[in-house]
């Protein structure tokens, strides 16, 4: 690190996506040694995007981006990782087959093709020490739990030489032990002349630790704060503008639960992807008419959990029974038939195939039981999607690979709610919607619940989604589960608390 | 004593067809390491096997025909990792045209020269070389392990198979380490094939193409999860497959058809059996193996 | 750089397959020019392919094919195993002519009907289990498709062939290595003769319609093939299946559907449609089988490749693709024969593999194409630094 001067500059990036999405639209900013600036916004702000292409994952359209006056070509991670600037992710890019001494030579210039890893595994050693945490370099990332490769990545930044250390949500999860400890660490590596990015949505810990705050909103910057000026609403403000005044974050109604369980989980075991239990012994039961929000912090086990109850994950132990039919392990074909719709994690991947146009994907869900289409009917609960939901596409036919994000979006989350007969199993339902739409989704799904009287179980990790749209709330933490809780009379700190507990 | 000497008759039998699907599943095992798919492995096969005509007629000398070989399906090799690293395009559709394109060009490279000289056999390795090259195999063998498992190009040649958006952010030249993957791994499946003519058959032409003897290397990589050392005794067992299967056809008085059969329907086995069992997930494949690789994708 | 296209591009399609075309039969004059066939000889000779009725035969046996290939391919199964599934298709048609139900004579009509019926039926059933295997490795084992495939062709080849040595051989060939020809009674063909009447051009037109009636029951066969074809992928429900199975397997999945199913089914029909073409080209065109069979057949299900691809998987292309991959192989036959152009190849040391430089150009023109095919989707920006 040293003590030399360090001045980064990013000017007038701009950034549009395939669909003509403008993620960023003229974005400069400064960096010094020994800052700590938070890059705040809402979801789709160009947080991460800005980030990104600071670390070559992406290239921009236009812009430039200069060190010490000199403009980098910045083409990809190594390119970035040369002059010292590296981002840890809130996904861990490790490669899960290799050890992590191999996984953390592969950034280190001066190692040569053909030498091995002993080099890694003496640095690594060395800055775990330094920084305090347990790390074996011969373990395979596999086997490690989400914290633990979250602290490789940040020991690789360290073995690396990090100058410029960009940390995008990658301490958000972490347990507020080890995070603390990280903002110590990182408060010394700033005093040695390192400089540093979060990305958080914990807007008061920002404050807590930054010297300045970017707050970026739809691609721009709006605003600057230094840490004297910044208070949690001034910052609010920037983030969200006037609609911050419109978003409701108010309960909706609760609805009146009937006594008839529609869901019923008993004892559950679900294996992750990794072959270790995600899911630990969680009952729970959902009556028609209820609306229950899992909170909890992402990789707890919630995406695990509502893949076995869809059927779409074998259940190592205990049942499910939906409607009072035993559906364990029965597949997700049989779950479906019964009427249950069902909003998976990345649903752009998993919900939606990209080739077809609209109605197509309308039809492989709803039709289901003779051999030649009905197209009249489907072309009929089509336009309602596309009308309730305000889809913005010419006609059904269209192609959804041409849909913007959100509007893909609305054709998921439209199409299974309309689906939804007896049950809705949801993760993130609201995900990549702007937040009118997703308000409005809220509400729908209520309505549902209330006037059709389906039985609704979500996971969100968003706990105002949850707060708003619950009328029971459970949180999950570490596969285990938490509740029922009362939203009415349960404060949030409590459900924080289990959360991260 | 006699037990003995048999059984040393059947390794020496053996060994040509050994060193020939050693080698060729070897070299293919590396390139499908960094995550690209060889569909076109038949055709550089055959294609490789005419360069190797070529060369030792050319030059009157085998070894010249080895490394002819090698050098050609390498370029091929160079060709395919740079096109499939930097454009979003479908691997098997790729491979699969180089296959055909292979077949031609391996006829184009072999059968003259084929026709001028009529017999190879004064343009082949001698009997007493079997050795030689078998320790030059194993050997390469090692290397490779050694390449792939110890080395810091090796772990870089693995994290592109497994996760080439991963291995780019850890600061691996994904292109870069494609390549030099392709160029060796198709250099050994060119070096390899060159034994089917000069060593093994002693023998070329046209039909050679019809054998399929690509795509059996392209399964015993497969069965043995595209590890070097895996590779050995199960290249063995083909090859013993193929070569007694005239033995085979004559002890049990069968069609040679019949014999012809065996090799394959033992590749269909082989792949069956590591699928059912455990063996399948120590031995999975790469990944990303014949995903595309686009970086500028947004997803939610 | 490369980036995905928001909007489709105009005349893509088209683009790309002229461009394939273009770079595959130029590398294939080039090649000839080295060898020192004059080019401008070698490119009258495939133009004149195209307008010769003699590409008739496997235009219709390549449109079959093509859309048999087609819906597997929709579904994103490579399916590369035609030429076996064709062979297996021709055991139940060469057992019930030649060997069950043989004659020298005359039949009843009900006999030739219930024969033919049969024979087609069954090649149609043998070619689909032999698609369904595949599927079904696919489907339970997770095994690759295209090796499988693959495989599973050179089985055929080699089970083909011991049923020719063996229960098929022939008792009236001489002792040929062959089976019996078809009789009379079971052939699908309609015999026409039509006089010349010394117009070049009227006698060319009058060759076509020879053909077509030479062909005739292999004509509705294909208008068959064709109606079904479309009619699966616009009314059914599988048909939608196949196609959502194709773009992202991950949705039908979580759609409630059963991916091993349809990818079985799929595999099936494929290879149902081959079984049926390959009934129709025994019955009406090849009449019996000879050893070994690898080494004579036309390369059918390989070229089959070849028409889908070239197709973009368009329904409608598949018949354009099907007639320039058929004039194509047949420019590469005319050009062989051409004495002009053989005196050349066997200067240059190919006499007996002059049919061998067609790989050449079928792999070029895969090739151009496999790789201009991401312009359809994708579009290059060139980012100046």
């Amino acid at each position: 690190m040293g003590s030399q001067q360090l001045e980064l500059v990013l000017k007038d990036i701009t950034k549009t996506f395939p669909g003509g999405v403008i993620a960023l639209q003229d974005v400069s900013m400064k960096l010094k040694n020994g800052e700590f600036i938070a890059l705040l916004g809402e979801n789709g702000a160009g947080k991460s995007t800005l980030m990104k292409i600071l670390y070559g994952i992406y290239t921009p359209d236009k812009g430039s981006i200069i060190l010490n006056d000199e403009e980098l070509s910045i083409r990809k991670p190594s390119d970035a990782i040369r002059r010292g600037i590296i981002m840890v992710s809130q996904s861990p890019q490790l490669i899960d087959r290799l050890t992590v001494a191999e996984n953390l030579t592969l950034g280190l210039e001066n190692v040569k093709p053909f030498a091995g890893f002993s080099r890694a595994s003496i640095m690594i050693k060395e800055y775990s020490m330094k920084v305090g945490v347990k790390i074996k370099p011969d373990d395979k990332v596999w086997s490690l739990t989400y914290t633990q490769k979250q602290l490789v990545e940040i020991v690789r930044a360290l073995v690396l030489g990090a100058k410029i250390l960009i940390l995008d949500e990658a301490l958000t999860y972490l347990p507020l032990e080890e995070r603390k400890k990280f903002y110590v660490f990182l408060q010394e590596f700033k005093r040695k002349g390192g400089a540093v990015v979060v990305i958080t949505h914990k807007i008061p810990e920002a404050l807590e630790v930054a010297d300045r705050i970017v707050v970026l909103r739809k691609g721009r910057v709006s605003g600057e704060l230094t840490r004297e000026e910044a208070t949690l609403e001034k910052v609010r403000e920037l983030m969200f503008a006037e609609a911050a005044r419109e978003i409701t974050y108010e309960r909706l109604p609760s609805s009146v639960k009937g006594e008839r369980p529609v869901i019923k989980a008993e004892d559950l075991w679900v294996q992750g992807d990794f072959g270790v239990p995600a899911v630990k012994g969680v009952s729970i039961e959902v009556k028609e008419g209820e609306v229950a929000g899992i909170a909890g912090v992402v990789g707890n086990g919630q995406r695990e959990l509502l893949e076995a109850l869809i059927g779409l994950r074998r259940i190592d132990k205990g049942r499910v029974h939906i409607d009072g039919v035993d559906v364990t392990n029965k597949g997700i074909g049989n779950i479906r038939n019964m009427g249950v719709g069902f909003i998976p994690d990345l649903p752009l991947r998993y919900g939606v195939s990209q080739d077809n146009n609209i109605i197509e994907n309308i039809a492989v869900l709803f039709h289901r039981e003779k051999f030649v289409i009905d197209w009249d009917r489907v072309q009929g609960l089509t336009r309602d999607i596309i009308k309730t939901f305000k889809i913005l596409t010419p006609s059904e036919f269209y192609p959804v690979k041409i849909l913007s994000g959100g509007n893909l979006m609305k054709v998921v989350v439209g199409r299974e709610l309309n689906y939804s007969r007896r049950a809705l199993i949801a993760y993130n339902p609201t995900r990549a919607l702007d937040e009118i739409t997703a308000v409005q989704v809220r509400r729908i799904i209520k309505d549902k619940a209330m006037n059709e009287r389906i039985a609704v179980i979500f996971a969100s990790e968003d706990l105002d989604e949850v707060y708003q749209l619950s009328d029971t709330i459970y949180v999950m933490n570490s596969g285990k589960i938490h509740g029922p809780f009362d939203p009415e009379t349960t404060p949030r700190d409590e459900i924080e608390r289990l959360m991260v507990m | 004593m006699n037990g003995l000497e048999s059984i040393l008759g059947v390794i020496e039998g053996v060994g040509a067809a050994f060193i020939t699907f050693y080698l060729v599943a070897l070299g293919h095992s590396i390139f499908e390491k960094a995550g690209l798919l060889d569909l076109a492995i038949d055709g550089i096969f055959f294609m490789s096997t005419g360069a190797a005509v070529l060369g030792a007629v050319v030059f009157g000398n085998p070894i010249a025909g080895s490394l002819i070989a090698a050098l050609i399906a390498s370029l091929f090799g160079l060709l395919m990792a740079y096109l499939l690293t930097t454009l979003p395009i479908s691997h098997g559709a790729v491979g699969l045209s180089l296959q055909f394109l292979g077949y031609g060009l391996g006829i184009v490279l072999g059968y003259p020269v084929r026709q001028q000289v009529g017999a190879l056999y004064a343009f082949c390795y001698s009997h007493e070389a079997l050795l030689e090259i078998s320790a030059v195999a194993l050997l390469l063998g090692l290397l490779t392990y050694y390449l792939i498992e110890k080395t810091k190009l090796g772990a870089a040649i693995r994290a592109s198979g497994e996760s080439p958006h991963a291995a780019s952010a850890l600061g691996v030249n994904v292109l870069t380490t494609r390549l030099v993957a392709a160029a060796i791994g198709f250099a050994i499946v060119g070096f390899g094939a060159s034994f089917f003519p000069l060593l093994w058959q002693r023998y070329w032409d046209i039909k050679v193409y019809t054998l399929g003897y690509g795509w059996l290397a392209f399964t015993i990589a497969l069965a043995a999860g595209r590890h070097p050392i895996f590779l050995i005794p199960m290249a063995f067992l083909f090859g013993g497959l193929v070569e007694y299967s005239v033995t085979i056809q004559s002890l049990l008085k069968l069609p040679a058809d019949v014999a012809k059969l065996i090799p394959f329907m033992g590749a269909l086995g082989a792949m069956l059996a590591y699928s059912f069992t455990r063996l399948g997930r120590i031995f999975a494949s790469p990944q990303s193996l014949g995903k595309i690789y686009y970086k500028e994708e947004k997803t939610v | 750089m490369v980036l995905r296209r928001t909007r489709p591009l105009k005349h893509g399609k088209l683009t790309t397959i002229t461009l394939s075309l273009v770079a595959g039969i130029l590398l294939y004059t080039f090649i000839l020019a080295a060898i020192g066939v004059s080019p401008l000889l070698t490119l009258s000779i495939i133009s004149s392919s195209f307008i010769s009725s003699g590409v008739i035969k496997d235009f219709i046996v390549l449109t079959v094919l093509g859309y048999a290939l087609l819906v597997a391919f929709k579904g994103s199964l490579w399916n590369i195993g035609a030429e076996g599934q064709f062979y297996m298709g021709a055991v139940p048609v060469i057992y019930l002519t030649t060997v069950a139900f043989y004659t020298m004579g005359s039949v009843s009509i009900a006999q030739s009907i219930l024969v033919i019926t049969g024979s087609v039926i069954l090649a149609i059933v043998f070619g689909a289990l032999w698609g369904a295997i595949a599927g079904a490795i696919k489907a339970y084992a997770g095994v690759d498709e295209v090796p499988v495939t693959l495989i599973l062709n050179y089985i055929a080849y080699y089970l083909v062939n011991i049923l020719i040595l063996g229960p098929f051989q022939g008792k009236y060939v001489y002792g040929y290595k062959r089976t019996d020809l078809i009789p009379e009674a079971y052939q699908l063909g309609i015999k026409i003769q039509l006089a010349s009447t010394g117009n070049p051009i009227i006698d060319g037109v009058l060759s076509y319609v020879r053909e077509m009636i030479i062909f005739g029951w292999w004509l509705l066969g294909l208008a068959m093939v064709v109606f079904l074809v479309w009619w699966f992928f616009n009314k059914t429900s599988l048909g939608l299946k196949v196609k959502v199975l194709g773009s992202n397997p991950d949705y039908l999945v979580t759609a409630g559907w059963d991916v091993k199913k349809v990818t079985i089914a799929t595999f099936a029909i494929s290879g149902a449609i081959v079984g049926f073409m390959s009934a129709l080209y025994l019955l009406g065109y090849l009449l019996r089988l000879e050893y070994p069979i690898e080494g004579q057949t036309a390369g059918y299900g390989y070229l089959a490749i070849l028409v889908a691809w070239l197709s973009l998987l368009d329904i409608t292309l598949v018949p354009v693709s099907a007639y320039i991959i058929s004039s194509l192989t047949n420019a590469g036959i005319a050009q062989s024969s051409s004495p002009e152009v053989k005196q050349f190849l066997t200067q240059a040391g190919f006499a007996g593999a002059e049919l061998s430089f067609r790989w050449v150009m079928i792999g070029s023109i895969l090739l151009t194409y496999s790789v201009l095919r991401f312009l359809s989707d994708y579009e290059v920006r060139v980012i100046r630094k």
